[in-house]
């Protein structure tokens, strides 16, 4: 800032002193969550940071929350932390006062309403939720930060998750297309759009690189999977 | 033994030498004066039938409401005190639909039941900071039935906040013959059919009234038509199927019933 008062005197009023607040921090960070009829599969580059400077290269972003559901988070940390202890802890609440594991649909419900809770502070966190829905299909389901929830086939989010999205669209949606036929998306072409738009992303995002940390979720378990991204 | 009694069954947070609370006690002996609810389950679903005692011809019997719907899979029959019991189920409501508002999910019949529960345990919570203070135990038998992931469920709630699962359950003043009946009649593979028909064979066994479609609530959940009440109609045709009972038989039945509960009364205040 200029300092008026050292240089030209004759313009130096006693101002008010602004003393300001900034609980938030962008660390960005994206995400991509697709569903197919039996499989969920979602994905999270690895780089966490602030502005110019990267905190860590290989910090993972997804958080499995039971055998059939993962959420993928966003945003500010610190925001992120508190938000997935929180779930767990609900999560085992709910598992001891009704004697059965969360579903991956009462999981979606209830973090739309935890949000929600925090409408006028909210977390600053992008979520993207995938897994098994009780009939075995695959699910994603997206956020705002104050907790509207969609159920999709498909999504991406976080910092790059406007470059992802059309690009999902068009690959998985088949919007713009003409003389296309729609059929189930298997998970090994699943797998490898997943890599292909975080190419795109890091290319493009510097919040986005690194590595991605991916998540496969079947009815026999979840597998991980690691694939290298542009580190610069 | 009454003095020990008396010194004891006062507060309803002591417990008397022997280790017993004489005021959740004396609740359990409450609903045995309230009219008699049997509640069936089948595979099919589950039946509820209550008697409504109807005190006097000027009474509306339409307005004497002892089964209620809680949620659309739930539905709770109630016996003992009346007013005590749309305190539970106001909260059974609650809890039914903040459950669903929090996770999208019909409630389970259990944890309903559960839910319903915590809320009959707090009679001790009054000389704390709680503020809320509570007297007495709730005064009032309550079944769940209801349709969840795991089916037909059938749960019996006492004053006492203990929840057990049934197949076939009778409380109120008629429940100890009821209850004897409906263990010879209740098999598995019962329809729901023949359950709607025991319930009210035996409910006309233990009423003192003569059964009528004036003097009985009937109600079917069904995974099908979810909470189904009987209509004056359906229930004056369901009755009138029912075969009538040799005289002997029942004045006997009916006479032990009585003068059990007449025993009953003799010892409690003796």
């Amino acid at each position: 800032m200029l300092s008026v008062g050292g240089n030209f005197p004759e313009y130096a009023v006693p101002g008010a002193k602004q003393v300001r607040f900034e609980p938030y921090a962008d660390n960005g960070g994206s995400i991509v969550a697709i569903a197919g009829d039996d499989f969920a599969v979602i994905g999270a580059d690895t780089r966490l940071s602030t502005g110019f400077s990267i905190y860590t290269r290989e910090q993972k972003k997804l958080f499995k929350l039971s055998d059939k559901t993962v959420l993928g988070a966003t945003g500010c940390w610190c925001d992120t932390l508190t938000l997935t202890r929180l779930l767990s802890a609900r999560m085992q609440m709910y598992e001891h006062e009704h004697n059965k594991s969360m579903s991956t649909p009462a999981v979606a419900q209830m973090l739309s309403t935890m949000l929600y809770y925090k409408r006028f502070f909210p977390y600053y966190v992008s979520n993207v939720l995938a897994g098994l829905d009780a009939d075995g299909k695959g699910c994603v389901y997206s956020y705002d930060p104050i907790g509207h929830c969609e159920r999709s086939n498909y999504r991406a989010g976080g910092s790059a998750g406007a470059q992802l999205q059309p690009l999902l669209d068009n690959q998985i949606g088949l919007k713009n297309m003409q003389n296309v036929t729609e059929a189930p998306i298997p998970k090994e072409k699943a797998l490898a759009l997943l890599k292909d738009v975080f190419i795109s992303a890091a290319e493009r995002d510097i919040y986005t690189g690194d590595c991605i940390y991916i998540l496969i979720i079947t009815a026999s378990g979840i597998q991980e999977e690691k694939f290298e991204l542009r580190k610069d | 033994m009454f003095l020990t009694r008396s010194e004891y069954d006062r507060g309803v947070n002591t417990f008397s030498p022997e280790g017993r609370l004489f005021q959740v006690e004396y609740a359990i002996e409450a609903i045995k004066l309230g009219s008699t609810a049997i509640g069936i389950c089948t595979s099919e679903g589950v039946v509820l039938a209550v008697e409504k005692r109807i005190t006097s011809p000027l009474m509306e019997p339409t307005t004497i409401e002892k089964i209620v719907e809680v949620d659309r899979h739930i539905a709770c029959a109630v016996s003992g005190l009346m007013a005590d019991s749309r305190t539970l189920v106001e909260r059974a409501r609650v809890e039914c639909q903040n459950h669903w508002f929090v996770y999208n999910e019909r409630m389970s019949v259990e944890s309903c039941a559960q839910a319903v529960s915590n809320l009959a345990i707090q009679f001790g919570d009054s000389d704390d900071d709680s503020g809320t203070a509570m007297s007495r135990p709730f005064g009032v038998a309550v079944m769940f039935a209801g349709i969840d992931e795991k089916g037909p469920q059938l749960f019996h709630m006492d004053p006492s906040g203990t929840f057990v699962q049934y197949d076939a359950k009778a409380i109120g003043s008629g429940s100890e013959g009821a209850q004897q009946s409906l263990k010879e009649v209740y098999h598995k593979s019962m329809t729901l059919k023949e359950a709607i028909k025991s319930a009210l064979t035996i409910l006309k066994q233990v009423m003192e009234e003569k059964l009528s479609e004036n003097n009985v609530e009937v109600v079917t959940m069904t995974p099908g038509s979810m909470f189904h009440m009987f209509t004056r109609e359906q229930l004056a045709e369901m009755i009138a199927a029912i075969p009538e009972l040799q005289w002997t038989d029942s004045s006997s039945s009916r006479n032990t019933i009585q003068d059990l509960s007449k025993l009953r009364l003799g010892r409690q205040t003796v």
